[in-house]
C-alpha cells in the first residue's frame, strides 16, 4: 500500500484542497508545484500539480508519485495508465455548493457562467460514469468522503481516511488543517453525499 | 465491431418490432434506439459542459 499513488479526486470545489491540507499536516508527502497561488477561493492554497493536466500523453512523473498524494480533477482520472496502483479519496459535495463556488470562481476569473441547472444535469452524468469506471478498475481503491462530513465531524472522518490508507497518518495534525470557518457557499440543510449515483429519468 | 449481449427474450422483442416497423435490420433498430436515448439524455452535450466548466476553471486544458 505503501506504494500506491494517493489520488485526491473529485469535483472541482468539492474540497481537494482541503484533503490535501489535512494529508500534507498529517504527515503523507504531496506532490505539488505551487504554481497555482493562493487566492480568495482558496486561501491556504490549491495543492496542484500542473503536469496531471497532460498525463493522457506524459505519465512518467507518476512514478515519483509512488507514495504521495496527489490531487487530480474527476474527469482526468480515466487517463491514469493501468499499469499503476491508486487509492483515491474522492470528495463528495452537495452539488449546488459545488456549482455556487464554481460560479464565484469563474466570475473573479471574469469567465462566462454557464446555466446552472444544465450543469447540475451534467455533473451528475459525469459523476455516475465516474464512479461505475471506478469500481470496475482493479487497481484502484476508492474511499469517497463528504465534504460537509469531513467539517462537521473530522475526527470519524480522519479515522476512516487513515484506515483507508494504512494508517499512515498522524490522525491529531491533520485534524489541525480543518477551519470549519472555511466551509462557505453551504447550503442551510446540507445533506452529505447526494453527488451520489443518479437515477437518470 | 464490439458486441453487446442481450437476454433472447429481449433481442426476440426487438427483432419483432424491428420487423414491424420497417427497419432494414436488426441493427439498424437497435443502432436507432440507442441514437435517440443518447439525444434524450444528452450525453454528449453534457460531456462537452463538463469539459468547458473544468476548463474554465483551470482544471484541464
Amino acid at each position: 500500500m505503501t506504494n500506491a499513488i494517493i489520488i485526491v479526486s473529485g469535483l472541482p470545489r468539492s474540497g481537494t484542497s482541503l484533503m490535501m491540507q489535512l494529508l500534507a499536516a498529517g504527515g503523507i508527502p504531496t506532490l505539488t508545484d505551487h504554481i497555482r497561488a493562493p487566492d480568495p477561493d482558496n486561501p491556504r492554497g490549491y495543492y496542484e500539480f500542473e503536469r496531471v493536466k497532460k498525463v493522457k500523453t506524459d505519465s512518467a512523473w507518476l512514478s515519483e508519485a509512488r507514495g504521495h498524494a496527489v490531487k487530480m480533477v474527476s474527469q482526468l482520472l480515466f487517463d491514469l495508465p493501468g499499469h499503476e496502483t491508486y487509492r483515491v479519496l474522492f470528495m463528495d459535495r452537495d452539488l449546488d455548493e459545488v456549482l455556487i463556488s464554481q460560479e464565484k470562481m469563474l466570475t473573479r476569473l471574469g469567465r462566462p457562467v454557464a446555466n446552472r441547472q444544465d450543469l447540475k444535469h451534467a455533473f451528475r452524468l459525469h459523476l455516475s460514469r465516474v464512479h461505475k469506471w471506478l469500481s470496475e478498475q482493479p487497481n484502484f481503491g476508492v474511499l469517497r468522503v463528504g465534504y460537509a462530513d469531513l467539517v462537521t465531524r473530522p475526527a470519524d472522518e480522519i479515522a476512516r481516511i487513515n484506515a483507508f490508507l494504512g494508517h499512515r497518518l498522524d490522525e491529531q495534525r491533520a485534524a489541525s488543517a480543518i477551519d470549519p470557518a472555511l466551509y462557505r457557499n453551504r447550503k442551510a440543510s446540507t445533506v452529505s453525499h447526494n453527488c451520489a449515483l443518479p437515477k437518470v429519468d | 465491431m464490439p458486441k453487446v449481449h442481450i437476454e433472447t427474450a429481449l433481442y426476440d422483442r426487438a427483432k419483432k418490432a424491428a420487423d414491424a416497423t420497417g427497419y432494414s435490420s436488426l441493427e439498424e433498430f437497435i443502432a436507432h434506439c440507442i441514437e435517440n436515448e443518447l439525444k434524450k439524455l444528452k450525453i454528449d452535450e453534457a460531456e462537452d459542459q463538463v469539459s468547458k466548466q473544468l476548463r474554465g476553471l483551470g482544471y484541464i486544458e
